[in-house]
């Protein structure tokens, strides 16, 4: 074979690497906005239960009892500024005392209790979601080629996000038939 | 909010997609959404005046002994560009993005928000295993995930990656519990009757086996009759009769909606004996809707249905004995009829559109907070785009590829 027909192989075989690397970079920084925008709803959302809390504990005391107000209190401060630096940690804490609240908050308002409720859903969701974008970047990123050619390989490969949450009732196939299968 | 929604499936041809797409559109819109449908239909004329685009045909391509339809090229892409474009919605809702159609397209050109639901209403675990790593770039895009049953969302993680929140298909629980019954077949009054709906020809519906089932019900309760909805030839049904046994079973032919509910309403009890993998079991709950108990085989959808067995009596699939057991028991015990259909209107209450859909737009107001902006359309073809050469949107592709083409021309 001539010089020229080697040439012309290996430019293939360089232009086709060159354009799924492109390929790959374009899914890599796809993957990297959605797990971005999948975040900072998650995040909110965390916030948004926190300050609930905060003012669960402060306006609504008698509702929920001196005692349980001031922990309450103690952990959405915690949550919001977790000083260990172990957010999810805090936000368990933060999840266990609001689960352990009487069941339907008798002198709570129904707007604060609500909104309560219907950002424990958000939660739910918003982390399976954010799971799930980590879950498909690193799937991308481990894969032999790209992690070979460094792609994406100087940024950190996002963490996922492990809370409990009421992930049973947004998985349960109905409201009242979530109990786990036997 | 604006939402789309995109049905994959001819919207004239009767499925359980475009039902639920339909369904989900109409609860959306009663609760002051705006919602837009695209959908490919055989005739334009059958999709309804407003807020439903054509997007073309598909054509049918025999998969496994059915028709899978298949809807791509650049004409279709045109459509979706166009309304995607001209739609501004907040989010998108696809269905069935797997196979080659307008979802699949959706997943491609559009950027923004989008929500995919997984319906997987037959299993192709050959040809999802060999295409799904093909469109996984683009089901990348999708930011939430939802599967209709715990089937759904296995086949889902198993093959296209990813997970699922499952939300469960709807039923308008107040269309299958009030209204007339067939004439002449009042429940509780004309005689004890079964009912059984389905393309009564496939055997995983398991008809053979509630047929022999009925040789032992009949001999217990002489007057029983059973009662065949669906479509399907009748000769193949006659052929499996003996004179014992035709004068107590009688073919009704498919139904229209508004007929199958008053069926439901008029059995005495409901029968599933289906033998083999249902993702979700819908006639279930428009059964308990319309309080008929049932008795089904133990699927594992059914089981999840029926709760367990407290919703409705549980026997094992194919088992034609135990069937005819549980069926004459229950014929003949009125009260324990009257306790399951009241456990099931219970059951079947939670899955009424209104608090389906209340679910759904939960994960649309998820995944469209935060004002991220609407969901557009990509400039360029997507498969000029799948090239950043030729898009030029890489930083390094354009001019590498440049250089290179100029190397090889030299």
């Amino acid at each position: 074979m001539t010089p020229d027909v080697w040439l012309l192989a290996v430019a293939v075989v360089a232009l086709l690497l060159v354009v799924w690397s492109a390929w790959t970079l374009t899914r890599l920084g796809r993957l990297e906005a959605r797990v971005d925008r999948a975040w900072t709803v998650l995040d909110t959302q965390l916030q948004r239960r926190a300050a609930l809390a905060a003012e669960l504990s402060r306006d609504h005391t008698d509702a929920v009892g001196e005692e349980r107000a001031a922990r309450l209190a103690a952990t959405a401060r915690e949550a919001r500024t977790p000083l260990a630096g172990d957010r999810e940690l805090a936000e368990n804490a933060l999840g266990r005392e609001l689960r352990e609240l009487p069941h339907g908050l008798p002198g709570a308002p129904a707007a604060l209790r609500a909104d309560l409720e219907g950002t424990a859903t958000r939660i739910g969701l918003a982390r399976r979601f954010y799971n799930d974008a980590v879950r498909d970047t690193h799937l991308l990123r481990t894969r032999r080629l790209p992690s070979l050619l460094r792609l994406h390989a100087s940024r950190p490969l996002p963490r996922f996000f492990d809370i409990e949450d009421g992930l049973r009732e947004v998985t349960s196939s109905a409201a009242g038939g979530g109990r786990a299968r036997p | 909010m604006r939402i789309g929604l995109v049905c994959p499936y001819q919207w004239d041809v009767p499925g359980g997609v475009q039902y639920h797409v339909r369904d989900l559109a109409e609860t959306l819109r009663a609760t002051g959404h705006h919602v837009e449908v695209l959908t490919p239909a055989e005739r334009e004329e059958s999709l309804p005046a407003e807020h439903v685009t054509w997007a073309g045909r598909t054509v049918p391509i025999p998969y496994n002994g059915s028709m899978a339809s298949v809807q791509f090229g650049p004409v279709s892409a045109a459509r979706v560009r166009r309304w995607l474009r001209e739609g501004h919605f907040d989010v998108v809702h696809v269905h069935d993005p797997a196979p080659p159609s307008i979802g699949l397209l959706v997943c491609m050109i559009a950027t923004g928000p989008i929500v995919a639901t997984f319906h997987a209403a037959t299993t192709r675990s050959k040809w999802l295993a060999a295409w799904g790593p093909v469109i996984r770039p683009w089901l990348e895009k999708i930011t939430g995930r939802i599967a209709v049953s715990d089937f759904a969302r296995r086949v889902q993680v198993e093959h296209l990656g990813g997970d699922a929140v499952i939300i469960p298909n709807g039923v308008h629980v107040a269309a299958f519990a009030e209204g007339p019954t067939l004439p002449g077949r009042t429940r509780g009054v004309d005689g004890p009757t079964i009912g059984f709906l389905g393309r009564y020809e496939e055997p995983r519906k398991g008809l053979p086996v509630l047929l022999e089932a009925m040789r032992a019900v009949v001999r217990r309760h002489p007057g029983a009759q059973l009662l065949i909805a669906g479509r399907g030839d009748p000769d193949a049904v006659h052929g499996l009769l003996d004179d014992d046994l035709r004068p107590h079973v009688s073919l009704l032919g498919e139904l229209s909606e508004e007929d199958k509910a008053a069926f439901l309403r008029s059995v005495d009890v409901y029968c599933a004996p289906n033998l083999l993998g249902e993702s979700f079991g819908i006639v279930l709950i428009e059964a308990m809707a319309a309080g008929a108990p049932i008795v089904a085989s133990d699927l594992d959808a059914f089981a999840t249905v029926l709760e367990d067995g407290a919703a409705g009596v549980l026997v094992r699939r194919g088992d034609a004995r135990e069937l005819a057991r549980a069926l004459g028991d229950l014929l003949a015990d009125p009260q324990r009829r009257a306790r399951l259909s009241a456990t099931g209107t219970r059951v079947a209450a939670a899955y009424d559109w209104s608090v389906v859909a209340r679910r759904v737009l939960d994960v649309y107001e998820t995944v469209a907070l935060l004002g991220s902006g609407e969901v557009t359309a990509q400039d360029d073809d997507p498969g000029l785009a799948a090239v950043p050469g030729v898009s030029g949107g890489e930083p390094d592709g354009a001019p590498l590829r440049t250089v290179l083409r100029r190397w090889v021309q030299r």
